[in-house]
């Protein structure tokens, strides 16, 4: 009887995951389409703004003393003969030194004269050049009172420019306002009819939980019950139990080989544990037994992870690694892919809108297109920690996040953790050496040693535990 | 003062061919284009129609080895059992065509559910076996169906060979020039194909899987469904193949398909590179047109028949050694180096010029 029932409370939990799903997609495609409109007329205003400029340039070369205008005028260009002069005396130069090589004595003598008076020749030229782009300075030789004159013609010029400016915007805007607001009213009236669905399942799904004996205590995210895993003999994991609170840091902490990536990979179904459960509280407040999921599928839970050692698509970049990262968020299936379809696209636009948020967020936009592979370590853990986010999480767990960074990626990764589980409101599992780490940053943490759990607490608490201490540094 | 209106904020437009060169369906259309003057230059003359009738059986292999691509280059399984499904497409259009007497549309639909079955049954085997054994394996499934083409005389008319009549298309009888655009279309769509399933959630899933499963895994990528996706994709195209080949050249018999084509097409995406379309298709044209188009002209080959299969070996053991990204990945670098060049050359020339700065 209660087995049915949680059977239906969950598949009505997964109807309204994917109909939640559907209403953010919506929402975010309204602000997806906003940017394309901003992004038009930003592009509109600057190939008009390009136009004026010349105009501008016209009245602006009129308010010129006369030495500003010798500098932005006359000087490139008496710089630019004076360049090419300068390269063809090199020139002369070179090819005398070549010839005075193979010469004798008197053809020497009279290398050097020709090339004394070319030199001669060349400067020559060079002067009167300059002196010809001279003159042309004094062409513009305003007066004090025509300078002031032209000085305010040009503020004028300029200010009616910024006026009209702001009117095309306007109109610009209008125009793009118009669709964008039919096309949102269209949105908004789907979104509404989701949400009126949405109401009617979350009730009948409020009745049903309220019909079930709860497992767990509300504030508790996840429950091992008497976890056991072996491989073989090897007892890896023996009898562990222990809660994660809603919103918390928890540390899992113990010697190598104590068995820590073991109980995230039972967590994570990566390995079916031999004994005991597992208990998660999902975001619908449907208490989950995770040992009936497959491992591709706790990740629609609510329950990602990172890996040891970086763990990343190597061949794609890294705005990509974020995308597979949202794979599990994809509502639209192969035919879409295949064809390419307006549904896919818009989805796609959406997702790479949110990766690009979520990469301003730890700071990692100028990577996007790079490809992992040479990227520093300390950026592909963040990558790593990125890409767990693209996929709405409830529970992020952490395996070794510290692992191979140095001081100041450390306090990088500290803050970057802190930031996520504010920012994201998740509850966040570690298991970590650098105890430097784990102590600032962690609320509970529980050690263990040989897969069985020592002690759990509050750092302080597990700082001056004995048998930690014991397990740590050996005893006696 | 600054004169700040001298400097623009966005830069000219660009060469309107450089526009179009970056359009992502550029090279498709370029490819149709050159598809079709082949036929065409052909009708008028130019190109003999032994050379267009060796173009039209590339076009089909590079469908073939399309299907290999994602299959090799992007969930990174391999498997040398693509000559018998093409056998298989082959003689389904012949049973079809010759026996059955149906149209050559409800041929195409027959081999298509006949590929899906296979490419299933294919695709739960992968999920077992990984790398060299895989290959082995699918390797055998060619060799049983080749046997079966062999012995199964009452359908496929055995040893023999299968030959079929000229056949309609919408009614009316067609000549050979006129299926080569049926091998145009079919090629065509499946560029298209392909290249949206690369960009796609779909591609990115199965590069996934070939980098990490585990990361996959943990992503929400299953890999049960991927790697039968990719297997039952790679079958479809390459009966497929198989359908065109028959219906272009209207005979099949089963020594055809045996295991030096398998690996000729492992060869080709292997060598041109098995992560780009263009790179397939280069490498179907190094490994298949070369030596028909261009060694059998030379007399040495004209007597040794099979010695172009020495160059086909020290071109894959070169490229697995000196370019494991394939061909195509020479023309980046090449043109990265010439840029180099000319660059170094360049101040060599100033040097000599104008002496060191």
């Amino acid at each position: 009887m209660d087995k049915t029932n949680t059977k239906k409370t969950l598949r009505i939990a997964s109807k309204m995951d994917k109909i939640e799903k559907k209403i953010a997609y919506l929402t975010s495609y309204i602000d997806v389409l906003k940017h394309q409109d901003e992004v038009k007329v930003e592009k509109k205003i600057n190939a008009w703004l390009d136009d004026q400029k010349e105009n501008l340039l016209a009245y602006e070369v009129r308010t010129l003393s006369k030495e500003d205008y010798h500098q932005n005028f006359i000087q490139p260009k008496q710089d630019e003969v004076s360049k090419t002069y300068d390269l063809k005396e090199r020139a002369l130069r070179q090819s005398l030194k070549r010839k005075l090589d193979k010469a004798d004595a008197t053809q020497k003598e009279v290398l050097q004269k020709t090339f004394d008076e070319n030199i001669a020749t060349l400067h020559a030229e060079l002067n009167e050049k300059l002196s010809e782009i001279e003159k042309e300075l004094s062409v513009h030789a305003p007066s004090e009172s025509a300078r002031k004159e032209a000085l305010k013609q040009y503020s004028d010029e300029k200010k009616k420019v910024s006026q009209e400016q702001q009117l095309l915007k306007e109109s610009f805007e209008k125009e793009y306002a118009l669709s964008f607001e039919n096309q949102k009213a269209r949105i908004q009236k789907q979104i509404d009819a989701l949400k009126l669905k949405l109401d009617v399942l979350s009730k009948t799904h409020k009745s049903l939980l309220e019909q079930q004996e709860n497992v767990l205590p509300d504030d508790v995210i996840l429950r091992l019950d008497g976890l056991m895993m072996q491989f073989g003999g090897l007892v890896a994991v023996s009898n562990l139990s222990f809660d994660v609170k809603q919103g918390e840091i928890f540390g899992l902490i113990g010697p190598n080989g104590a068995g820590k990536t073991t109980v995230f990979n039972c967590i994570t179904q990566f390995y079916k544990p031999t004994d005991g459960h597992i208990y998660y509280r999902d975001k619908r407040l449907n208490t989950i037994h995770l040992n009936d999921y497959i491992v591709h599928d706790v990740i629609k839970q609510g329950i990602v992870r990172t890996f040891q050692n970086v763990e990343l698509i190597w061949e794609l970049s890294i705005l990509d690694n974020l995308l597979v990262g949202a794979h599990s968020t994809y509502q639209t299936g192969f035919f879409h892919h295949l064809f390419h379809t307006r549904r896919f696209l818009r989805e796609e636009s959406v997702l790479k809108a949110k990766a690009i948020k979520v990469l301003t967020d730890l700071n990692l936009l100028q990577y996007k297109d790079f490809y992992p592979l040479g990227l520093p370590y300390g950026i592909l853990k963040q990558v790593e920690l990125a890409r767990t986010l693209m996929s709405e999480p409830q529970l992020i767990i952490l395996d070794e996040p510290a692992a191979g960074l140095n001081d100041l990626e450390t306090d990088r990764l500290i803050e970057t953790i802190r930031k996520i589980q504010y920012d994201y409101k998740v509850t966040i599992f570690l298991v970590e050496h650098d105890m430097g780490l784990v102590m600032e940053l962690c609320d509970t943490i529980c050690a263990i040693s040989f897969g069985k759990k020592l002690a759990i607490g509050t750092p302080k608490e597990i700082q001056s535990n004995k048998v930690v201490q014991e397990a740590y540094l050996g005893g006696e | 003062m600054m004169l700040e209106n001298r400097t623009k904020t966005t830069f000219a437009p660009a060469l309107w061919w450089k526009k179009v060169s970056k359009h992502p369906f550029f090279g498709v259309f370029l490819s149709l284009f050159v598809m079709i003057m082949i036929r065409l230059l052909g009708d008028i003359g130019i190109v003999p129609p032994s050379v267009v009738d060796v173009f039209a059986i590339m076009w089909i292999y590079i469908i073939i080895g399309l299907g290999f691509t994602l299959l090799l280059g992007y969930t990174g399984l391999a498997s040398l059992g693509t000559a018998g499904l093409i056998g298989v497409g082959s003689y389904v259009v012949a049973y079809a065509l010759g026996t059955l007497g149906v149209s050559l549309f409800i041929a195409f639909i027959l081999g298509i559910v006949i590929a899906i079955v296979l490419g299933t049954i294919v695709g739960f085997i992968s999920l077992r076996i990984e790398g060299m054994y895989l290959a082995i394996i699918t390797l055998g499934l060619s060799e049983i169906l080749v046997e079966v083409f062999k012995f199964w005389t009452k359908v496929t008319k055995g040893l023999v060979g299968f030959q079929i009549e000229r056949f309609p298309i919408l009614g009316t009888i067609v000549r050979e020039e006129q299926v080569y655009y049926l091998l145009v279309i079919g090629l065509i769509l499946t560029m298209f194909a392909v290249l949206n399933i690369i960009n796609s959630p779909t591609g990115r899933a199965m590069l996934s899987i070939k980098n990490s499963t585990s990361a996959a895994q943990a992503m929400g990528i299953s890999i049960l469904k991927y790697r039968l996706l990719s297997f039952i994709i790679s079958t479809v195209l390459a009966v497929i193949g198989g359908m065109l080949y028959m219906a272009y050249t209207r005979s099949t018999i089963p020594n055809l398909w045996n295991i030096a084509l398998s690996l000729n097409i492992l060869a080709a995406v292997v060598i041109g590179g098995a992560k780009s379309i263009w790179g397939v298709s280069l490498g179907t044209i190094f490994i298949f047109g070369l030596n028909q188009l261009v060694f059998a002209r030379i007399p040495f080959f004209a007597t040794y028949g099979n010695a172009s299969l020495f160059i086909n070996g020290a071109l894959i053991i070169l490229v697995v050694m000196f370019y494991p990204g394939g061909i195509i990945r020479m023309f980046s670098d090449l043109s990265r180096l010439s840029k180099k060049w000319y660059q170094s050359i360049k101040t060599r020339i100033k040097e000599y010029r104008y002496g060191q700065d």
